[in-house]
């Protein structure tokens, strides 16, 4: 079982069982977890808590991993909370080859870095864009459209998100 | 290219309006379109090339894959950021006289998506002669507007120099 | 070692030596290519034929879907759940319904998750037949094209009678399904079952033995079972490679676990043996609909909540707390409870799921699709190596990849 100082915080939401694990030490609880059977990455993926008021985080980025194990079947997802100019976490493409895309992915949106990784470049945008589009101080974008009522909210960078 | 500098050798007179019209009759009922599909409307655009539709018989039997032999670029789908580039670049490959036809909400306007990633509207790199609305349009539309546009280019007949 | 950098992307010209004494070749698969299923971009090391090194660049259809979304309410979220993967857009649906489904705590009626069911087996249906008829076209089949779109239009008309679209239908919504099947829907439906069998038999006369299409993908694009675990890769890739690995089987939803149907698998680990998986997975599919039309049970096809769906229009006649629960819906829309879930659908390509995170309020705050064809597509080059250029395209088509459902 995973070792339990590696475990801040653990639940259940909506019937999904989930577990926050300290970003320094993820590829530990990442290693425990793959050798307790969740052997399989479903997806590797970032949530800016920025402005959001329902409840208190720990950080504004959280990094979501979330991980089966292909015999029972169940799945569990690990959460780690990180912040900083640019966000810094391990990589754990080694562990979990299907991460090297997602953590890449992850890098083009959201700006965090992975370390340790073989090749963080941009995949989905162009590679000199500048900007992490996915954070929720970047706009929407696009064009505005007249009446619309919202399109002052879209085409600006949202204060309150 | 070498029509329109024969006919203007020749100068104004009924001979070349005659050639004028065989010319467009020829050109209109040959276009050959490049290979474009870039998503959702591309698979109807497939669909409008089979059996059921057959936008063969309105002579667009082939659809090049290479752009240096195709007049008509449907462009079908969204086009993003990264893909811009390489549309206009295509578009300058083909040889004149060509055409763009606009397929789908997407190539038209932008579509669904109002955001940085597209491209709203692709008349933004390149000019376009038929706008066809739809996500995505039915393979019927994209027949009409290939009809649309036969008419247009009979009605041109030949392209008068720079 | 001379390297061409080009932005963000590293090729080297390595001049080792090939084997027949040559440098290697770097060739581009460009975005724009006949037979690539979309725009996808491969920078391929060649040694004279042989593939040495695949490095798919993608991103030439990124959509910006997710962040589309969190600038769009709940409901409006459904239409942009389309356009991703654009083969299967029920099945897209399905995902993002079921995970809104589970964070808001409602069970949908019988008959709409036998609906539900209906339409995500006969998308199944249509993505497969367009694989085929593209696989088949890239590969010199050409009639392949016309019979299976032929299919594939009887198809979309179902779609048509039961959403008003063609493709894109929208009909499966959080809260149930879009509207009820109308007879005449059914009794296409029925017409359709009972002819689809001939077809897919007529497909199998045209391929399963054809020594052509045989000898091009018998012992290409082998992907061992343990490569396909290790590599996170779902749907025909894995169940080709000997893995009984199906979502509908192994954590079941809206009912699937009713319905008597084996899954697909072949020992072949090949693009061949991927196509008998996908030829097995279109005759299970027709097995399932003809069990969920006879079964169809009578019902609602909604959840009866007014906070989540708008009354009937009767009842604003009559009832101020209709009116009240209309305006709100369709102005603010509905709220959904605070955090985050995650559900998992199969899809002709693999497991496509939707992770929502939800900070309580009319938008979502982050929506996230897990995109079976940008996991598959790691395991290109693993299938690659040391084939012919030639089979490359027999690679790219047996992978499936749908490039809107990569890049969203």
């Amino acid at each position: 079982m995973i070792a339990e100082d590696l475990v801040i915080e653990k639940g259940v939401t909506g019937g999904d069982q989930w577990v926050t694990v300290p970003a320094e030490r993820i590829r530990e609880a990442l290693l425990a977890l793959k050798g307790d059977g969740f052997r399989l990455l479903v997806f590797l993926t970032c949530v800016d808590h920025l402005v959001d008021s329902s409840r208190e985080f720990p950080a504004r980025y959280e990094v979501v991993y979330q991980l089966r194990d292909l015999e029972k079947p169940t799945d569990l997802r690990v959460r780690a909370f990180i912040d900083g100019d640019p966000p810094r976490i391990d990589s754990v493409h080694d562990i979990f080859p299907p991460a090297n895309w997602e953590e890449r992915e992850t890098y083009d949106m959201f700006g965090i870095v992975f370390t340790g990784h073989p090749g963080l470049t941009r995949i989905l945008m162009p590679d000199d864009w500048v900007g992490h589009p996915l954070r929720r101080d970047y706009p929407v974008g696009g064009e505005v459209v007249e009446f619309s009522e919202e399109h002052k909210i879209w085409q600006t960078a949202p204060e309150e998100a | 290219m070498g029509v329109e500098e024969l006919v203007a050798s020749l100068g104004d007179n009924i001979l070349t309006t005659t050639l004028g019209k065989l010319i467009g009759w020829g050109r209109g009922n040959s276009v050959w379109p490049a290979q474009f599909g870039l998503a959702c409307c591309a698979i109807e655009m497939i669909a409008t090339a089979t059996a059921g539709v057959d936008i063969a018989r309105f002579g667009s039997e082939a659809f090049r894959a290479s752009p240096r032999q195709s007049d008509l670029m449907i462009v079908s789908g969204r086009v993003s950021q990264k893909m811009a580039p390489i549309l206009r670049t295509v578009y300058d490959q083909m040889p004149e006289p060509k055409w763009v036809i606009s397929m789908g909400a997407c190539a038209s306007t932008g579509g669904v998506f109002n955001n940085y990633a597209l491209l709203q509207g692709v008349d933004k790199i390149v000019p376009v002669d038929v706008y066809i609305p739809g996500c995505p349009p039915r393979p019927e539309d994209l027949l009409n507007a290939l009809m649309i546009l036969q008419e247009r280019i009979k009605a041109q007949g030949i392209i008068p120099l720079p | 070692m001379s390297t061409i950098e080009s932005p963000g992307v590293t090729i080297s010209r390595t001049g080792e030596k090939g084997a027949f004494g040559g440098e290697l070749l770097t060739v581009n698969f460009g975005p724009h290519h006949p037979s690539t299923h979309g725009v996808l971009r491969l920078i391929v090391d060649l040694d004279g034929e042989q593939i040495k090194r695949v490095q798919p660049v993608i991103g030439y259809l990124h959509t910006g879907i997710e962040k589309q979304m969190e600038a769009l309410r709940w409901q409006q979220g459904v239409v942009v759940t389309d356009r991703h993967d654009y083969l299967s857009p029920p099945i897209n649906n399905l995902a993002y319904a079921l995970a809104v489904e589970k964070l808001m705590g409602v069970e949908v009626p019988s008959r709409a998750n036998a609906l539900r069911v209906i339409m995500s087996e006969l998308t199944r249906l249509s993505s497969h037949l367009v694989w085929m008829g593209t696989s088949g076209l890239e590969l010199g089949a050409m009639s392949m094209l016309m019979y299976c779109f032929r299919e594939r239009d009887t198809i979309m008309d179902l779609n048509e009678e039961i959403s008003g679209f063609r493709m894109h239908t929208s009909y499966i919504r959080p809260g149930g399904v879009f509207a009820d099947a109308t007879p005449r829907f059914l009794e296409m439906l029925d017409k359709f079952i009972r002819e689809m069998p001939a077809h897919v038999d007529e497909y199998e006369d045209l391929l399963t033995m054809n020594p052509i299409w045989r000898s091009r993908t018998i012992g290409i694009g082998r992907l061992s079972p343990e490569d396909a675990k290790v590599l996170g890769a779902s749907g025909p890739m894995i169940r080709g490679s000997g893995v009984a690995w199906d979502l509908r089987k192994s954590i079941p939803y809206s009912g699937y676990e009713d319905y008597d149907f084996e899954i697909a698998v072949s020992n072949d680990c090949d693009c061949y043996g991927r196509y008998l998986v996908r030829i097995k997975e279109m005759r299970e599919a027709v097995k399932i609909l003809r069990q969920a039309l006879d079964r169809l049970p009578d019902g609602p096809v909604n959840v009866d909540d007014r906070k989540m769906l708008p009354p009937p229009r009767e009842e604003l006649e009559t009832s101020m707390e209709a009116v009240i629960h209309h305006f709100k819906l369709f102005t603010e829309g509905y709220s959904v409870p605070a955090g985050d879930a995650y559900v998992a659908v199969e899809s002709g390509r693999g497991e496509n799921g939707c992770y929502i995170v939800s900070d309580g309020t009319h938008k979502p705050r982050r929506v996230k699709f897990r995109s079976a064809s940008f996991v598959n597509l790691q395991a290109l080059e693993r299938m690659a190596l040391n084939h012919m250029i030639a089979d490359m395209i027999a690679i790219i088509g047996t992978a499936d990849t749908v490039l809107g459902d990569c890049d969203r």
